[in-house]
C-alpha cells in the first residue's frame, strides 16, 4: 500500500464479503424452495418474492461496494495522490450500507417498489443517488487535483459515471408496462453489459499492469480495443431483452446479431489477460492472484459469453425465455465476470493494506477451486431444470407446475451444490479478513 | 495496431452503436402505442399495475418473461384463467394451493384492488408482443386439441381438458397440474350432474372452489362429458 487513502478499501471490501456471505444464504433458501413443500403459514409471512429481492439487492449492493472499495484502492496509485477525502469516503460507505440495511428492513414489511432487482422504494433511491453523487465527486476530485490522465482511470471513471446516470432510469413509475421494462433494461443491461464491463476492463487492466509489468502503452490498448469491442455490441446488444416485451420487430434482428458477437471481446479479453501473464516482466509473489485473474477471464467466457449465447437467439430465445436457462446463464455469468472479479481486486489488495508480501495461499487454493467448481455444478444443475421446463412447458405444453415437478431433482442438486458452495465463501471470507504471511518469511 | 488506433476503434466502435440504438429507442417510442393498445391503457389498469407492484408479483411471477421463476408467467394469464380464475387465486390462495406442494402467499388484497389487477392482466394480454409465451400461444393453441387427437390418435375429450385449462388445476391420470383428480368425477356424477357442474360448480356443491366455466361450446361440454363418463 502505497498511500494512507487506499485503507478505506479495506472497509468497502469488509462490508461487501458478509453480505456476499448473506446473499448465498439466501440463496439456498430460495433454491430450498423449488424442491421443498415451505407451508403455507411461512410462504404467508416470508414468501419467496422476498427473499429473491434479498439475493439480488444484496448482490448489486456487495458487488458496488466492492467496486468502490476498488476504485479507492485504485485510485490514487494511479493518480499517485491521496483520495480527495477519506471522511467522505466512510460517511458514503455509512449512507450505502445504512439504506441497504432499511431496504431489507422495508422488503420485510412490504416496503417495495415492486419492480425486479430494482425493488428499493423510490425515497431509499434518493440516498443511493446522493451515495454515489459523494463517490464521484471524491473520485472526479481525486483526479482532478492530481491532473495526471491514465487510460485505465478514464475508463474506470467513465464505466462509474455511466453505471450511476443508467440507474436513474429506474427510478420514474412508467405507465406502461412495455415501456417499464424497455428502460428497466437501461440499468440492468447496460449496467452488466456496458459500465460494468468498463469497470471490470479498467481494474483487469490495473492488476495485470501491477502483477506482470508488461508495458503500460500495450496494456492501454488492448483496453481500448476491449472497451470498444464491449460497447460496440453490448449497447445495441440490449435488444436481445426486446424480443417480447412489445417492442417493434427489427429488434429481433438487432438483438440476434449484436448479441452473437458478444462473446468476441470477452474472447480477446482472455487471450490478452493469458499473453499478458505469460510475458510478465515481474517476479510473482502471490501465484494465487494469477489464479483468480485467470479464472476470472475464463469464468466470464464460459458463464457471459458461452451461455449468454446458447440461449440469445430469438428462435431458441422463444422457449428459453425467463427459464431456468436463465438463472443457469445469470449465476455463472455474475460469478464469472463480477464475483471473481472482485475477489480477484481483493486479494490483490488484501495483502497490501495489511502489508504482507507473501501471504499463505493454501486457503484461498481451496476455496477458488471449491467455488468454482461447485458454481458450475450450480450451473449445469439449473441448466438441466431450464432445458426440462422449456421442453416440457414451452414445447409440449404441460403446465407450469408439471414442468416443475420434473426439474425438483435438478433444483435439489442445485441446492447441494449451493451448498459446498457457501462453504467455499466462508473459507474464503476467512481467508481474506485473517490473512497470514507465508512461513518462511515469518 | 497503436494506441491511436486502438482509440478509434473504442470511439467508433461506442459512437455507432450508441447512435443506433437511440435512433431505434425513438422509433419504439413512435411504435409503442399502437403495439401496446395504449388506448386501452386506462387509469383501472394504471392502477392495476401498481398493484402488481405493491405486492411484490413480480418476484415470484414472470411478467413477459421477466422477473421471478418460482411461479407461472402472468404475460397471457387473462386468457389462461379469466377473471374468476384469478379472482379466486389471488383472494384465497390458501385454497386454490391446497394440494399443490407449491404455495402462493396470501396478501389480503381488497375486491377494489382485485379488480384493478385483472383489468392491469387483461390489458398486459393483448399487447402485441410476438406470440410469446409459447404455452399461452394463440397461434399454436387454436385448433391443438384436433392436431392432438388427429395427429396421436388421442382422445378429443382428454385434447379439450389439456386445452381448456382444466388441466391446469386438475389431474388426469398423473397429467396436469394439481392433485385434483378427475378419474372419478364420471363415476360420481351422472352425465346431466357434470355438466351442471362444470357450467356452474357452486349449483351441485355450494362449497366448490371451481370457477363457473361458461366459454365451452355445447359440443365440447358434451364431449368432455362423455370422455369422462367412458373412460370407466
Amino acid at each position: 500500500m502505497k498511500y494512507k487513502s487506499q485503507g478505506i478499501a479495506r472497509a468497502y471490501f469488509t462490508v461487501a464479503l458478509l453480505l456476499f456471505v448473506l446473499q448465498v444464504i439466501v440463496g439456498l433458501y430460495l433454491a430450498f424452495n423449488y424442491f421443498f413443500t415451505v407451508p403455507q403459514g411461512v410462504v404467508d409471512a416470508f414468501p419467496f418474492s422476498t427473499a429473491r429481492a434479498f439475493h439480488t439487492n444484496l448482490l448489486v449492493l456487495w458487488m458496488l461496494l466492492g467496486f468502490m472499495g476498488g476504485a479507492y484502492f485504485i485510485v490514487p496509485e494511479e493518480t499517485e495522490r491521496e483520495i480527495y477525502s477519506t471522511k467522505l469516503a466512510y460517511i458514503q460507505l455509512i449512507l450505502l450500507v445504512g439504506t441497504g440495511v432499511a431496504a431489507l428492513v422495508g422488503f420485510l414489511f412490504g416496503w417495495t417498489q415492486g419492480r425486479p432487482l430494482l425493488e428499493i422504494p423510490t425515497l431509499l433511491d434518493l440516498f443511493v443517488v446522493v451515495g454515489a453523487l459523494m463517490f464521484l465527486f471524491n473520485i472526479g476530485m481525486t483526479m482532478i487535483t492530481a491532473r495526471k490522465w491514465t487510460v485505465i482511470q478514464g475508463t474506470l471513471l467513465g464505466g462509474l459515471v455511466f453505471l450511476a446516470v443508467m440507474y436513474l432510469f429506474g427510478i420514474p413509475f412508467y405507465k406502461n408496462t412495455s415501456i417499464d421494462w424497455y428502460y428497466w433494461w437501461w440499468v440492468i443491461h447496460l449496467w452488466v453489459e456496458g459500465a460494468w464491463e468498463l469497470i471490470t476492463s479498467a481494474i483487469m487492466a490495473f492488476v495485470l499492469l501491477k502483477l506482470t509489468g508488461v508495458e503500460r502503452k500495450v496494456v492501454e490498448k488492448w483496453l481500448y480495443v476491449e472497451i470498444g469491442l464491449f460497447l460496440f455490441t453490448g449497447i445495441a446488444g440490449t435488444g436481445h431483452h426486446y424480443y417480447w416485451l412489445a417492442a417493434p420487430r427489427y429488434w429481433l434482428w438487432i438483438g440476434g446479431i449484436f448479441s452473437a458477437l458478444e462473446p468476441v471481446p470477452i474472447v480477446l479479453m482472455v487471450l490478452d489477460t493469458w499473453n499478458h501473464v505469460r510475458h510478465r516482466k515481474l517476479e510473482i509473489k502471490n501465484h494465487l492472484t494469477f489464479v483468480y485473474v485467470v479464472g476470472c477471464a475464463v469464468l466470464h467466457l464460459a458463464g457471459a459469453g458461452v451461455l449468454g449465447i446458447v440461449h440469445t437467439l430469438p428462435q431458441i430465445n422463444y422457449y428459453t425465455h425467463g427459464s431456468q436457462v436463465t438463472v443457469s446463464h445469470g449465476h455463472l455469468a455474475f460469478f464469472g465476470a463480477y464475483a471473481l472479479l472482485n475477489l480477484t481486486i481483493f486479494y490483490f489488495a488484501f495483502p497490501q493494506l495489511k502489508g504482507i508480501v507473501r501471504y499463505d495461499e493454501k486457503l484461498g487454493r481451496i476455496c477458488f477451486w471449491t467455488m468454482s467448481l461447485s458454481m458450475l455444478g450450480i450451473t449445469l444443475a439449473f441448466g438441466v431444470a431450464g432445458v426440462i421446463q422449456s421442453y416440457v412447458e414451452r414445447v409440449m405444453g404441460l403446465g407450469y407446475m408439471t414442468a416443475q415437478g420434473h426439474m425438483k431433482l435438478w433444483m435439489a442438486i442445485a441446492f447441494a451444490f449451493g451448498l459446498v458452495f457457501l462453504v467455499g465463501v466462508i473459507v474464503m471470507v476467512y481467508d481474506l479478513l485473517f490473512m497470514k504471511p507465508a512461513r518462511q518469511e515469518a | 495496431m497503436s494506441n491511436r488506433t486502438a482509440f478509434w476503434i473504442f470511439i467508433l466502435g461506442t459512437a455507432s452503436s450508441a447512435l443506433l440504438f437511440i435512433f431505434l429507442t425513438v422509433d419504439m417510442h413512435r411504435q409503442v402505442d399502437a403495439l401496446t393498445n395504449a388506448d386501452k391503457l386506462t387509469d383501472d389498469v394504471v392502477a392495476g399495475k401498481k398493484v402488481w407492484e405493491k405486492y411484490n408479483c413480480n418476484d415470484c411471477h414472470t411478467l413477459l418473461g421477466f422477473g421471478g421463476y418460482y411461479a407461472p408467467d402472468m404475460t397471457k394469464v387473462y386468457k389462461r384463467r379469466g377473471e374468476d380464475g384469478i379472482r379466486f387465486i389471488v383472494k384465497e390462495p390458501e385454497k386454490a394451493f391446497a394440494k399443490s406442494w407449491r404455495k402462493m402467499p396470501k396478501q389480503n388484497l381488497s375486491d377494489a384492488e382485485i379488480n384493478s389487477l385483472i383489468a392491469f392482466l387483461k390489458w398486459v394480454s393483448e399487447i402485441n408482443n410476438g406470440d410469446w409465451p409459447p404455452q399461452d400461444s394463440d397461434k399454436r393453441i387454436a385448433n391443438s386439441a384436433l392436431k392432438l387427437t388427429a395427429g396421436a390418435g388421442v382422445n378429443l375429450g382428454m385434447a379439450l381438458l389439456q386445452d381448456k385449462g382444466c388441466l391446469s388445476c386438475h389431474n388426469y391420470k398423473g397429467v396436469g397440474d394439481e392433485d385434483v383428480p378427475l378419474e372419478k368425477a364420471g363415476e360420481k356424477y351422472d352425465a346431466e350432474t357434470l355438466k351442471k357442474l362444470i357450467h356452474n360448480p357452486q349449483s351441485v356443491n355450494k362449497d366448490a372452489s371451481m370457477p363457473p366455466q361458461d366459454g365451452l361450446s355445447d359440443a365440447e361440454l358434451e364431449t368432455i362429458v362423455n370422455f369422462l363418463k367412458s373412460k370407466n
